[in-house]
């Protein structure tokens, strides 16, 4: 079970994704990136079956690109999370339904407000200030339900997110090997490094 | 447990009283047995109609959005909006043409008529089956809960505040005794002129 | 009159219904464990078909089979930490069958004997009934040896119990505290499975992960006495919070060498709004 985690705070959104693919017994590979940029202020990171997890991030990743180019304006956080909810909500009923679930966070340039939206393989959509999917969700809800204060700084945030992987790291059974982690603010997307 | 009605929890409720409806839902969305979020209304509105929706989260959703849909193009066809005993058939008709994969929602729709001044409301099963009810309509996984409370605190003809009471007071205790719903809940009364929204403070557990 | 004269002789019911001449063979046997007390143990029936575990799991296990009709009460959440202070035991106190809350004011703490405190977890009936047969075991044993029975001693013969049932279907997962001169305040975890586990921190039950979360975050061996009865309640006011199938209300207790102490009954209604508004927490929930 992969591991995504999103926290908002006062003036940023920070996603965190666990760097580890496994199949079968292995570890495959112990950098991976579950996420995706979907415009210059809107990120997504995305759980879930093998192959559908991918080729539906990069379709929806297409998609947000291809508007912004044709209609020459960034889809709002918003927006984009209610076209990605469309998109699941439509796969779910469908022949060979996506079985992925993903979270965004983006920050609206217009309303200068960051924002975190959960969306799960059917569709289900809630804007939360800390979201997770699969396990990881059973282990940092109570830890973030105490901890977590609404005017946070980034720094703040980030040092409740560590408190998060450390929690995972000491109970989950097996090894994520580590978190990637991106925030979005104002200024876009950005990686921190050795988290 | 993977039944899909009862995946994410919730319930809604609504009441005829004297020129006046109410109608109520719980604020949780879960997982199962997670709690995920507490701010999850299931009472949509299209002009003065009231459209109450409990079962699985991604259809309740997705069906405000089509309702929505067809509220705005009923609107600029007949420039007036929809009123409640139209929309229930606009609502029953939606959910039959899904028949043979449903939407898994238990709708409730509630309303006065704007020309004739009188109270309605309505439920529905999933496939869109019409309850034409004159006290009142419960659905959502407390609904054998919400129909004990019903039958025992409605009275016909309550004033709006009265019925505020006997509404909050029914959806409350229901929502106690069921594990995936509670979490917050939310109350409209509405009047002929007047829609009053009220939050309610529940258990958190 | 006769008869009834025999009725009240000093014979016990006991020495008759073994059939013993005298008190004495029987208090010789007892003490040396005769196998004619096997029929004093209870015997539980099985249905007379050839595996009854898979019949049972068919017929009450819902997430296997979510249309069975037999809904057996569980989820929980339950914990117990040692500490510098001795050990605090917290629990909720939510029975459920499905989504339907059968109870908000269950026990979830057995208090086995003064110094003997089990938790109940899984199985309401399996945990409540074992674990006062588990008191009965250990107040023979103190006859017997005239000692009060070891933590390990009584969590061994529970596990040994449920060793015996594995496969039955049998469902706990219990924790069995206490306090003895020689092993100091002890918590050993005891499942269904027949696991036996020594150790100094254990959350047990449906809201386990939620309640690990917060306990594992402020847990330090150097806690006072009040701040990890805090801890206790707080970690189960966490887990009542976020899962479906835990709540009711919080039960406290600490265990020191002179014994359990009781620490209150706190109804999660009143504690949640208390809490929230005295550490600023749970702001994911209005007021």
């Amino acid at each position: 079970m992969d591991i995504i985690l999103g926290i908002r705070v006062k003036d940023s959104v920070i996603l965190a994704s666990s760097k580890a693919v496994t199949r079968g017994i292995s570890v495959l590979k112990a950098d991976d990136d579950k996420t995706r940029v979907l415009s210059d202020h809107t990120l997504m990171s995305f759980t879930g079956e093998p192959g559908d997890s991918v080729q539906f991030a990069e379709y929806i990743q297409a998609n947000i690109q291809l508007y912004s180019i044709r209609e020459n304006c960034e889809l709002s956080p918003h927006a984009a999370s209610s076209f990605i909810r469309q998109e699941l909500a439509k796969s779910i009923r469908s022949r060979k339904p996506f079985q992925v679930n993903v979270l965004v966070g983006g920050y609206d340039t217009r309303k200068e407000s960051p924002h975190l939206y959960q969306i799960d393989y059917l569709g289900t959509k809630v804007d939360l200030p800390y979201a997770a999917h699969g396990y990881a969700g059973f282990y940092t809800f109570s830890l973030l339900d105490h901890h977590y204060r609404p005017d946070m700084n980034t720094s703040e945030a980030l040092k409740l997110l560590k408190m998060c992987i450390e929690e995972l790291e000491r109970r989950m059974p097996m090894d994520f090997k580590g978190v990637l982690v991106k925030v979005v603010d104002k200024d876009g997307v950005r990686e921190i490094e050795d988290f | 447990m993977s039944d899909p009605s009862s995946i994410n929890g919730g319930v809604v409720v609504a009441m005829v009283g004297k020129d006046c409806v109410a109608i109520a839902c719980d604020l949780r969305l879960g997982s199962q047995s997670l709690g995920v979020a507490n701010n999850f209304e299931k009472i949509f509105h299209y002009g003065h109609v009231f459209l109450g929706l409990s079962g699985l989260a991604t259809d309740v959703t997705t069906l405000s959005e089509v309702f929505r849909y067809k509220t705005n193009l009923y609107k600029l066809k007949e420039e007036r909006h929809i009123e409640p005993e139209t929309f229930t058939q606009l609502v029953s008709s939606t959910l039959y043409e899904k028949r043979f994969g449903p939407y898994f929602t238990g709708p409730v729709v509630a309303g006065i008529n704007s020309k004739t001044g009188k109270p309605y409301i309505a439920g529905f099963d999933l496939i869109g089956c019409i309850d034409e009810a004159k006290d009142f309509v419960v659905s959502g996984t407390a609904s054998d809960q919400l129909f004990g409370m019903c039958e025992s605190l409605y009275e016909p003809g309550l004033e709006p505040e009265d019925l505020f009471e006997t509404i909050s007071q029914a959806l409350l205790n229901a929502v106690d005794r069921d594990a995936i719903s509670g979490w917050g809940a939310a109350v409209y009364i509405i009047t002929k002129d007047k829609v009053v929204k009220r939050y309610l403070k529940t258990r958190q557990d | 009159m006769q008869a009834i004269a025999e009725r009240y002789s000093n014979q016990s019911a006991l020495v008759k219904e073994l059939q013993y001449d005298n008190e004495e063979g029987l208090s010789n046997d007892f003490v040396n464990g005769r196998s004619q007390f096997s029929h004093l143990a209870p015997h539980i029936a099985l249905p007379p078909i050839s595996t009854p575990q898979e019949f049972l799991r068919a017929h009450t296990d819902d997430s296997q089979n979510p249309d069975c009709k037999i809904k057996i009460a569980h989820g929980t959440t339950t914990l117990a930490f040692r500490f510098q202070g001795g050990i605090v035991v917290a629990v909720d106190s939510r029975a459920t069958a499905g989504s339907w809350i059968a109870s908000q004011t269950v026990k979830k703490v057995i208090e086995i004997n003064p110094f003997l405190l089990g938790t109940l977890a899984g199985g309401a009936a399996d945990c409540q009934y074992w674990e006062t047969w588990l008191g009965a075991q250990c107040r023979l044993h103190e006859l017997k040896e005239k000692e009060r029975i070891s933590v390990a001693a009584a969590s061994k013969i529970l596990s040994n119990l449920t060793y015996q049932y594995k496969g039955a279907g049998l469902s706990m997962g219990t924790m069995i505290c206490g306090y003895t001169k020689k092993e100091g305040p002890t918590i050993y975890y005891v499942d269904s499975d027949g696991s036996r586990l020594k150790g100094d921190l254990f959350c047990v039950g449906s809201g386990q992960t939620f309640a690990y979360g917060v306990l594992d975050s402020n847990y330090r061996w150097d806690l006072t006495v009040e701040e990890a009865l805090y801890l206790g309640k707080r970690s189960i006011l966490a887990a009542a919070h976020r899962d479906a199938y835990s709540g009711g209300s919080v039960n406290l207790y600490h265990v020191t060498e002179s014994g359990w102490v009781f620490h209150g009954n706190f109804d999660v209604d009143t504690l949640f709004w208390e809490i929230k508004a005295k550490e600023g927490s749970f702001n994911n929930v209005v007021g």
